[in-house]
């Protein structure tokens, strides 16, 4: 593990900028989101609640290719990119979507396509997740097999211990990076304790997570239940929670442009709208403010746990920050359990 | 298809169309190079700079020069389908998802159910199916349109009809004044009371309206059809074709990766398949 004092960054920095785009938490007017970064100065190190990081591996559009004559430009490979400063919700949630995305690689003989795009950019990439020293009243990362401090997804894991950054290699990629720097103090037996010390009074201020056998049992029976109406009568389906979910990844596809030289971009799509199931004949599979809603966390804590074994939901809580009529997702869960 | 290049699309000349009703034509495409894909899978069809949809070849997959695509007028992507004139070019992506297991029917009594548009799927197979008519003990293919107007494939019924170990049966909903028909007069799953139905271990294939697949595979049930052999076709709004853009899932099924084509068996816990 090494240490890096807030005023050194600037030289940490410029090693990371020899092989890496590097994205980080940048301030623009009251918005924290992940931009390319050239300098330490601009880094926002304390906002706990930026945008999520999704869009630098999944922008919400994106070009599949040009039209000239129909025919597909290449994917132009850029500098490999390093993630500053992401949090362990971000961190796993990279590694949720990469199931979806990356998956072609899993088992041979699947029907699974990679999804280049997402490839290129996230493949080569390098995520430094910094703890939580102080989760936020509406992180329930716990609830859903990730907490402050879990290191899923990540290749190098950051401690902030209020002087410096502390950084200890996960992956094999992020222990290869921390062991070719140099001119960095290693840390000692008491930076590691204060670590612990971290750790465990982030613990502490994170509430009780629901049983989860139990949501497993109840949501299987829970589909034509009264509780549906009730939870989804004051959503107004404006999207909100999934554009700003680390892990929704629907998306659309559309050609955009006129004469032989249109392109085709796929866009951030949403489970809320109408129109996301809407056929050409007018039929709609989803045609009820409640039929979307309960799609929303079917998929979250029923469909994609059976198809890859984990929620997918990170605990993030961006979703209760932004909800215009205050949707809570742990009120959602305890409602499942409780009916 | 590589696997890397999910949205290749493969260039085809239309060399010919086919008005099949007031509302359904069929493009008859060249592609630039041979076109290999499996009866049952579906293609993403686009029409440059207007956009892509899902639609499954109504020709038999043996051949791979050309294809058939018979489309309904619908959305703003067939409505572009419905201005193309031949010599357009168009593109192609896929092919994608699930097919017809036809090499596990040999020696089977092969029961079809296609409805309106949902013909087309049906028709790839059945002509799929006539390549190899020895390998089957029969094939019954039960069609129908909401009027004589709507039927597709017409032209066709014909030559069909005088293949041995066949059996086609018609049927529209009602016969407005001023068109002729020659068939029954019912809706499609009534057509089941016109043939003799040997349903043990013998499969059978439905494509059309989810009404129709909803209480055609009722009434199959009642027949005496299991649901492992009940065959369906569920197309929904499948955009990317590989099980991740979200817009044709079904429960935990992706339709265009797992399906299109499911028995009722796979699908039948699934909460509302039929929507």
């Amino acid at each position: 593990m090494i240490k890096i004092e807030k005023n050194k960054f600037d030289e940490f920095l410029e090693i990371l900028k020899k092989e890496y785009n590097v994205f980080a938490p940048k301030k623009e007017g009251a918005q924290t989101s992940f931009k390319e970064i050239k300098f330490a100065k601009d880094i926002e190190f304390n906002n706990i609640n930026t945008k999520i990081p999704k869009e630098i591996f999944f922008p919400q559009a994106e070009e599949l290719f040009m039209y000239k004559d129909s025919k597909i430009e290449n994917i132009e490979k850029k500098k490999a990119i390093a993630v500053w400063g992401v949090r362990p919700c971000s961190a796993k949630s990279f590694i949720l979507i990469d199931k979806i995305f990356g998956r072609a690689k899993q088992k041979p003989g699947d029907k699974n396509f990679e999804d280049p795009l997402w490839k290129t950019k996230y493949d080569d990439s390098l995520v430094f997740t910094i703890g939580c020293n102080t989760p936020a009243s509406t992180c329930f990362c716990n609830w859903v097999d990730c907490g402050p401090f879990d290191s899923t997804g990540s290749d190098v894991m950051v401690y902030d211990d209020g002087n410096g950054f502390l950084l200890e290699g996960i992956s094999k990629k992020g222990i290869k990076f921390l062991s070719d720097i140099k001119d960095f103090e290693e840390s000692n037996d008491k930076d590691r304790q204060n670590i612990e010390v971290l750790k465990n009074i982030a613990e502490t201020m994170l509430s009780k997570p629901i049983d989860k056998d139990l949501l497993k049992v109840k949501i299987d029976k829970s589909w034509n239940h009264s509780i549906w109406d009730e939870m989804s009568a004051k959503c107004i389906n404006c999207g909100a929670c999934t554009y700003n979910c680390p892990t929704c990844h629907c998306f659309d596809i559309q050609d955009e442009g006129k004469s032989n030289k249109g392109k085709r971009i796929r866009l951030w799509d949403s489970c809320m709208f109408p129109d996301f199931t809407n056929e050409a004949s007018g039929h709609n599979p989803r045609d009820l403010s409640k039929d979307r809603f309960r799609q929303r966390f079917m998929h979250k804590f029923k469909y994609f746990p059976e198809n890859n074994g984990d929620y997918l939901c990170t605990g993030c809580g961006k979703c209760i920050q932004v909800c215009p009529v205050n949707v809570d997702v742990r009120d959602v869960l305890n409602k499942i359990i409780e009916f | 298809m590589s696997k890397k290049k999910p949205y290749e699309i493969l260039q085809a000349e239309i060399y010919d169309i086919i008005e099949e009703s007031p509302q359904i034509r069929t493009l008859r495409l060249k592609p630039e190079k041979n076109f290999t894909f499996e009866t049952g899978q579906f293609v993403e069809l686009t029409i440059p700079n207007v956009g892509e949809a899902p639609f499954t070849p109504s020709s038999s997959h043996y051949i791979k020069e050309k294809l058939d695509i018979t489309i309904m007028k619908a959305g703003f992507v067939t409505e572009a389908v419905h201005q193309a004139k031949k010599g357009d070019r168009v593109g192609i992506r896929g092919p994608f998802g699930s097919k017809y297991p036809i090499d596990q029917w040999k020696g089977k009594d092969v029961l079809i159910m296609g409805g309106g548009v949902g013909m087309a799927p049906t028709r790839s197979l059945f002509l799929s199916l006539i390549e190899n008519i020895d390998d089957y003990k029969s094939i019954t293919f039960l069609i129908g349109a909401r009027t004589p107007e709507d039927l597709i494939y017409k032209n066709q019924l014909k030559e069909w009809e005088k293949l041995k170990n066949v059996n086609i049966v018609k049927g529209v909903d009602k016969v407005p004044e001023g068109q002729n028909w020659d068939g029954e007069v019912c809706l499609i799953t009534k057509l089941l009371d016109k043939i003799s139905i040997k349903p043990k271990d013998n499969p059978v294939v439905v494509c059309g309206p989810p009404i129709m697949m909803k209480f055609g595979t009722f009434d199959l049930i009642e027949y005496g059809y299991e649901d492992k052999d009940i065959y369906l076709s569920m197309e929904k709004k499948m955009y990317c074709g590989h099980g991740q853009c979200r817009h044709c899932v079904m429960g935990k099924y992706y339709a265009c990766k797992d399906g299109p084509v499911f028995t009722y068996d796979q699908i039948k816990n699934e909460e509302n398949i039929w929507e």
